[in-house]
C-alpha cells in the first residue's frame, strides 16, 4: 500500500475534526486518524520478501517487528479511548438531548 | 536489588490500587498511608544510592540491548518531580482520606494514576512515553467525570478527545524520529541528533511533538479545555491536575526540547512568546471570571506561562526559577483549591460575589486562604516571589519583557482583590456551619507552613535540589517590599474601579470559549507555524 494513501486518510481525519459539530463525528474522526497513523507506520516497518523474525539463521533479510508490537499497543490504547469517548457521549446525551459540540459547553 | 526501585516506584501503587478495589471491606483505602510511606523511603534511599553508584540511573528491562529494551531513566529533573509526586499524592490522600471514604473506585483510580505517573516520569522510551500520557488522559477522564455531574461530563469528553488527538500528533513525530533513528531510547537518539538535525523529517518530527505539548500543557492558544476540566472535577482532583498533571507537558519539554533535541532551531524564543502569550491571555480571562474555580483555573494557564517563560531560558538563574516555580506553583495552587473546596461545601456555592464574611465563618482556613494569596501574588518571604524573582532575572534590563512581567503580576492581584474581597463582610445568605474535619485542615496546614520555609529558606533548598548557588543570586531586599505593598494597592485600585463594574468587554470575554472544532484547527496552525519556524522549506 502507497504511503501516500494512508497520508490521505489521516488528513480526511483531520478535516473531520475540524468541520465536524457533533461528538461522535469527532470521535470518528479521532479514531480514522489513529488508523492512519497505524497504517503508516506498518508502512514504514514492511519489507517485500521478508520473513518473520522467528527462525534463527537465515540469511533471508527479516522485517523489522517492533513497528507491529509497538502498533498492536496503539491499537489497544486507542480503542480504550474510542470506547470511553462513546460511553461518555452516551451520558451526554442522555442529560442533554444533544451532542453538538456548540449545544453541550456553554 | 537497590537498582530496581524504580521498578517498585512503578508497580506498588498499581498493586495496592488493585488491593483497594478487590478488596471488600470498608476503609481499606487506608494502604495508601503505608504505600506512601514506603515510597518516601525508598525514594530517599534510591538518592543516596544513586550517588554512590551513578550507573544504577538507567534501568534495562530483561536485560536486552538497550536500543531495543524497555528502559528508565533517572536524572536530577526527574528526581525532583518524582519527590514533588509522592509528597503531592500524600497532601490528596489525606485531603480525601474522610471526606470520599465511601468511594473505593475514586481510590483505586487515584492509586492507579500515581503508579502511571511516576512511570511517565522516569520512561526513557519515546513509545512508552506515548502510552503513559495516554493511560493518564484516560484515567483523569474518569477522575473529572467521577460525579457524573452535567458539565463534567461535557469537560471530560472534551479533554479525552483533545489530549488523544495531541497523543496522536506527538506519536507521528516519535514515527518519524524511529524511521530516522531505527531505536525508541531517549539517550541513544540523543547522542546521534546533532548530525541529523537538519534532516526535514527530523524537523517534522519535532514541530509534531512540539504541537502535542503545546496542547497537554494548555499553552495559548490550545488552552481551552483547561478552565472546563479543572473547574467542574472535585476539588481534591482540581488541585492534583493542577498542581501536578499539566505539568507532565513541561516535563515533556524539559526531556525532549532542552534534552534530546538540544534546543534546536532557535525555538526557545519561540517558548518564551509562547510563555508571556499565555501568562497574560491567562490573567485577562481570570480577570473576568465570576466562578472561583475558573478563576483559580485560568491562573493556573498564567502560571504555567511563567514557568515557560523561565524554562525558555535553557540554562542560568531564570530556567533554575522556572523549574522552581514548578515546585511552588504546586504548593499554593494546590492549596488554593483545596480550600475552595472547603469554602465551597460550607457555601453551597461557587460564585465569588456571594460568598462574604470568610474570616468569621473559618477563620483558620482564611489565614490558610491568605497566606496562599500572598504566595500567588509574590509577596516577599513567599515561596512564589523567590521563583519569580528569579524568572525576572534574565531580562532585568529588558524594558518591554520586564514591563509585561510586572502586568501580568498586577494582573493576578486584581484578580485576587476579588477572592480576597470573599474574606469581609457578613455572609449574605445563611450557611451552615461545617468544621472541616482535621484529615483536610493538617494536609493545607502543611502546605501553608511549606510556602513560608521555601521563601525564607530557599538557599539550602536551591543548594540542595539543584547544587546551585543561589548567593550571588540577589533575590531578596527591602525595595521588593515596597514594590508589592505599591502593586498590591495599584491592584486593588483597579479591580474598585474597572473590573467590579462588569463593563461589556468583560462579559464578553467571560461568555468567550472556543469550540472543540476550532481547537483542532488552531491545533493545525500551531503545528504548520511551528514546521515553517524549524525551517523545512
Amino acid at each position: 500500500m502507497n504511503p501516500i494513501l494512508t497520508v490521505i486518510v489521516m488528513l480526511v481525519a483531520i478535516y473531520g475534526l475540524i468541520s465536524s459539530t457533533n461528538i461522535i463525528k469527532s470521535v470518528f474522526s479521532a479514531t480514522m486518524l489513529e488508523s492512519g497513523l497505524i497504517l503508516l507506520f506498518l508502512n514504514l516497518g514492511t519489507l517485500n520478501g521478508g520473513i518473520i523474525p522467528i527462525f534463527e539463521g537465515v540469511s533471508i533479510a527479516i522485517v523489522d517487528p517492533i513497528p507491529q508490537a509497538l502498533m498492536i499497543t496503539t491499537i489497544v490504547i486507542g480503542s480504550t479511548v474510542t470506547s470511553l469517548a462513546l460511553i461518555i457521549s452516551i451520558k451526554v446525551f442522555h442529560n442533554n438531548g444533544s451532542i453538538e459540540w456548540k449545544d453541550i459547553i456553554s | 536489588m537497590n537498582g530496581l526501585i524504580p521498578v517498585i516506584f512503578m508497580f506498588l501503587p498499581i498493586f495496592v490500587a488493585l488491593i483497594i478495589y478487590l478488596v471488600k471491606r470498608p476503609f481499606i483505602h487506608i494502604l495508601v498511608f503505608p504505600l506512601q510511606v514506603i515510597l518516601a523511603v525508598l525514594y530517599v534511599l534510591f538518592v543516596i544510592d544513586l550517588q554512590r553508584f551513578p550507573e544504577q540511573n538507567l534501568i534495562v528491562f530483561g536485560g536486552w540491548d538497550p536500543s531495543i529494551a524497555i528502559t528508565f531513566y533517572i536524572d536530577a529533573t526527574n528526581l525532583i518531580f518524582i519527590g514533588l509526586t509522592i509528597f503531592f499524592w500524600f497532601i490528596i490522600y489525606y485531603y480525601s482520606f474522610k471526606s470520599n471514604y465511601l468511594e473505593k473506585k475514586f481510590f483505586f483510580f487515584l492509586t492507579f494514576l500515581e503508579g502511571v505517573f511516576l512511570a511517565a516520569l522516569m520512561s526513557n522510551d519515546l513509545f512508552n512515553l506515548f502510552v503513559y500520557v495516554e493511560l493518564i488522559a484516560l484515567i483523569v477522564t474518569l477522575l473529572i467525570t467521577y460525579k457524573k455531574v452535567e458539565n463534567a461530563l461535557k469537560a471530560g469528553v472534551q479533554y479525552l478527545l483533545l489530549s488523544s488527538v495531541a497523543a496522536m500528533f506527538y506519536l507521528i513525530g516519535v514515527l518519524f524520529l524511529y524511521y530516522v533513528f531505527g531505536t525508541l531510547n531517549i539517550q541513544i537518539i540523543k547522542e546521534g541528533m546533532a548530525e541529523v538535525i537538519d534532516y526535514r523529517i527530523v524537523k517534522l518530527a519535532y514541530g509534531l511533538m512540539m504541537t502535542g505539548f503545546v496542547l497537554k500543557g494548555a499553552f495559548v492558544p490550545l488552552y481551552s479545555w483547561l478552565p472546563k476540566a479543572h473547574g467542574v472535577a472535585q476539588s481534591s482532583i482540581s488541585a492534583l491536575l493542577s498542581g501536578l498533571i499539566v505539568k507532565i507537558a513541561l516535563y515533556l519539554i524539559i526531556r525532549i526540547h532542552h534534552d534530546m533535541f538540544g534546543s534546536p532551531f532557535g525555538f526557545n524564543d519561540v517558548l518564551l512568546f509562547l510563555g508571556f502569550l499565555s501568562a497574560l491571555v491567562g490573567v485577562i480571562f481570570a480577570l473576568s471570571q465570576k466562578d472561583i474555580k475558573q478563576i483559580l483555573a485560568y491562573h493556573t494557564i498564567s502560571q504555567v506561562g511563567l514557568m515557560l517563560i523561565g524554562l525558555s531560558f535553557g540554562s542560568g538563574v531564570s530556567y533554575i526559577g522556572g523549574f522552581f516555580h514548578i515546585l511552588n506553583h504546586a504548593i499554593f495552587k494546590g492549596l488554593l483549591f483545596l480550600i475552595a473546596g472547603v469554602i465551597i461545601k460550607v457555601y453551597q456555592t461557587k460564585k465569588v460575589n456571594d460568598i462574604r464574611g470568610l474570616f468569621t465563618v473559618l477563620p483558620w482556613t482564611s489565614l490558610l486562604l491568605v497566606i496562599a494569596m500572598l504566595s500567588i501574588t509574590g509577596a516577599p518571604m513567599l515561596n512564589g516571589f523567590v521563583s519569580k524573582t528569579m524568572i525576572k532575572y534574565a531580562f532585568n534590563d529588558n524594558l518591554i519583557l520586564f514591563t509585561l512581567f510586572q502586568l501580568i503580576n498586577i494582573g493576578t492581584i486584581v484578580s485576587f482583590s476579588k477572592v480576597a474581597l470573599m474574606l469581609f463582610g457578613k455572609p449574605l445568605a445563611p450557611v451552615k456551619v461545617f468544621h472541616a474535619s482535621l484529615t483536610q485542615h493538617i494536609p493545607m496546614t502543611l502546605l501553608a507552613i511549606l510556602s513560608f520555609i521555601i521563601g525564607i529558606f530557599y538557599q539550602p533548598i536551591f543548594q540542595f535540589l539543584f547544587s546551585f548557588a543561589a548567593y550571588n543570586t540577589h533575590v531578596f531586599d527591602f525595595l521588593s517590599i515596597i514594590d508589592y505593598v505599591v502593586y498590591v494597592s495599584i491592584g486593588f485600585n483597579v479591580y474598585l474601579f474597572i473590573i467590579k463594574k462588569d463593563f461589556a468587554p468583560i462579559k464578553w470575554l467571560r461568555q468567550f470559549y472556543i469550540q472543540f472544532p476550532t481547537v483542532n484547527y488552531l491545533m493545525l496552525v500551531v503545528l504548520i507555524t511551528f514546521v515553517l519556524f524549524t525551517g523545512v522549506f
